[in-house]
């Protein structure tokens, strides 16, 4: 029985940047975010939202999604602009309450701020949820090789990240699964003390740690069959391809990033 | 009717690029005290549809029935639902956490409100029901057992309650050809003795199909084909079609009668291939 748990926050699709290699993805990002903070005014910053509203739009993940993703950041967001609009001084007095004062510049460098953070939080956005969690893994677990000559275990790592993220869905899985047969037996997981509720999971956490036990066992045993030494060089099955067009959205940003530099935008 | 479902409908994740409809309008129902088996390709819904007869899905629509009235989603209606339907899952001594055999079968028991002494009792009593002594058994730990020993113990958890209808998601994956006609037979003795009514979802038709009076047959969600056991393995083409297979038995009687013999080829026991190989030799000696 397949049944996909949504994990991270993946969202699936077969869009040009559903596609586009995982690694160039994660590069293109730190472009991006360097080219907003480099960004100073607001017909650049403008420019940039509307590029990456036009490319949520190709990607065919409905905007909630998004909503969503942005939710967590209301309150920094609603904080910063507290910040700026009551200590930024400069430009017209907008509103005088007691000793405070709204001047015109707190609430133009305000609400640039917040745009600022609402388009990082949308490129973000974008690279999670049209990247599945493990591609994701690999391609920061790439730019994380260099670390592996002061020492560092890198490609362990980040197979013990895939792992996990392997086993995520499987485990959750398995919980339902036990949860439903012990509520066939009369189970009761919902009502009762604090306490009571936390004893009535033992029937739950008991058969989940045993089944994750065996299943790392049976995992280990098969991955040794199949040759896995530590330390050891790994081909990967599905090697990732850099398309032309991959290097060409890298070249995008870069560009874009020398000219907001070079012209001050 | 006893228990059934009417256009039960059910979808895994709606709303969401997940969505998966797993049971489309299935309406079946059981007559008390028979037994009946639910057949059909891996990922058909058989687990599905088995869990909304124990309430512990909700129906997208359509509805589960017990005694001609519908299930609802009451927690206490739910309860005494469960306490008259037990549902033995999947290798169900996965389940098991307790560090006595007495614990793990007393759990469900003791949930479902029984007084000490009565659960003392129906302990022993499932125990011996599945053949197993309780004097040897009740102090040790769980997970000693033979895989075989637990399977029995996992079912004995589920009788121990006294359930009117017992239904089993593959009973008997994994076990050995000794453990699986053990506990095929032990069902039959049940439904023989106590007139427990039992719906089985199985791989292993060779031994069930001896036992069933009625077959269900579901194929991507969708109840396909339903009937009396030797009406529905005469349908071996259609079932082939389905990617099911027959009973070994029936197979060698169509094998046989393809080869021009007089044979029946409604016959899914070995005593009824027996009976019409003995009548092929009679008529043979005339």
């Amino acid at each position: 029985m397949s049944r996909s748990i949504t994990l991270g926050q993946y969202f699936p699709g077969r869009s040009l940047i559903h596609r586009m290699n995982p690694r160039l993805k994660i590069l293109s990002l730190l472009v991006v975010l360097a080219l907003l903070f480099s960004l100073q005014t607001y017909p650049g910053l403008a420019g940039l939202l509307v590029i990456v509203l036009a490319m949520i739009t190709t990607t065919r993940v409905p905007f909630r999604y998004f909503l969503k993703g942005l939710r967590p950041i209301f309150y920094i967001a609603l904080f910063a602009l507290v910040i700026y609009f009551f200590f930024t001084s400069g430009g017209v007095v907008l509103l005088r309450v007691g000793f405070i004062t709204v001047e015109s510049e707190g609430v133009r460098e305000g609400i640039f701020v917040i745009l600022r953070l609402v388009t990082l939080v949308l490129f973000s956005l974008l690279l999670t949820l049209t990247t599945t969690p493990l591609s994701l893994t690999y391609g920061l677990g790439y730019f994380l090789r260099p670390l592996r000559y002061i020492g560092l275990p890198t490609e362990e790592v980040a197979m013990i990240m895939a792992i996990a993220l392997r086993f995520i869905p499987t485990l959750m899985e398995e919980s339902q699964r036990l949860m439903r047969a012990q509520v066939s037996r009369g189970a009761d997981f919902e009502t009762g003390s604090i306490f009571r509720r936390a004893k009535s999971l033992v029937p739950l956490i008991v058969p989940l740690f045993v089944s994750a036990f065996r299943r790392a066992d049976e995992l280990a045993l098969a991955m040794e069959a199949r040759g896995y030494r530590i330390g050891a060089l790994r081909t990967r099955m599905h090697e990732d391809t850099i398309a032309p067009r991959d290097w060409a959205v890298l070249a995008v940003v870069v560009a874009m990033l020398v000219a907001s530099l070079t012209l001050g935008l | 009717m006893f228990i059934g479902t009417e256009k039960l409908t059910h979808t895994y994740m709606p709303g969401t690029p997940f969505a998966n409809e797993a049971l489309k309008e299935v309406t079946f129902q059981l007559k008390k005290g028979e037994i009946a088996l639910v057949i059909g390709p891996s990922g058909s819904g058989k687990s599905t549809l088995i869990q909304h007869l124990n309430g512990l899905l909700k129906p997208t629509s359509g509805q589960v029935l017990f005694e001609g009235r519908t299930v609802g989603s009451d927690k206490a209606e739910l309860l005494k639902l469960r306490k008259r339907i037990g549902l033995v899952f999947q290798m169900p001594e996965e389940q098991f956490f307790s560090e006595t055999v007495y614990d793990e079968v007393a759990f469900a028991p003791r949930n479902l409100g029984f007084a000490e002494n009565e659960v003392q009792t129906s302990v022993t009593g499932a125990l011996q029901e599945v053949g197993l002594d309780p004097d040897a058994l009740l102090d040790r730990h769980p997970f000693q057992l033979s895989s075989g020993q637990k399977r029995l113990v996992a079912l004995a958890a589920v009788l121990s309650f006294k359930p009117e209808v017992l239904i089993l998601d593959e009973p008997t994956a994994g076990l050995d050809s000794f453990s699986r006609a053990n506990l095929f037979n032990l069902l039959a003795v049940l439904n023989r003795n106590t007139g427990l009514t039992i719906l089985i979802c199985t791989h292993h038709l060779d031994e069930a199909a001896a036992l069933a009076e009625t077959v269900f047959v579901l194929k991507q969600g969708r109840l396909v084909l339903n009937g009396p056991t030797s009406e529905i393995f005469s349908k071996r083409e259609q079932l082939h079609k389905l990617g099911l297979g027959l009973p070994a038995v029936t197979e060698i009687m169509y094998w046989l009668a393809e080869e021009g013999l007089d044979v029946r080829t409604d016959i899914y026991t070995l005593e009824g291939a027996r009976q019409e190989i003995n009548k092929l030799k009679g008529r043979q000696e005339k």
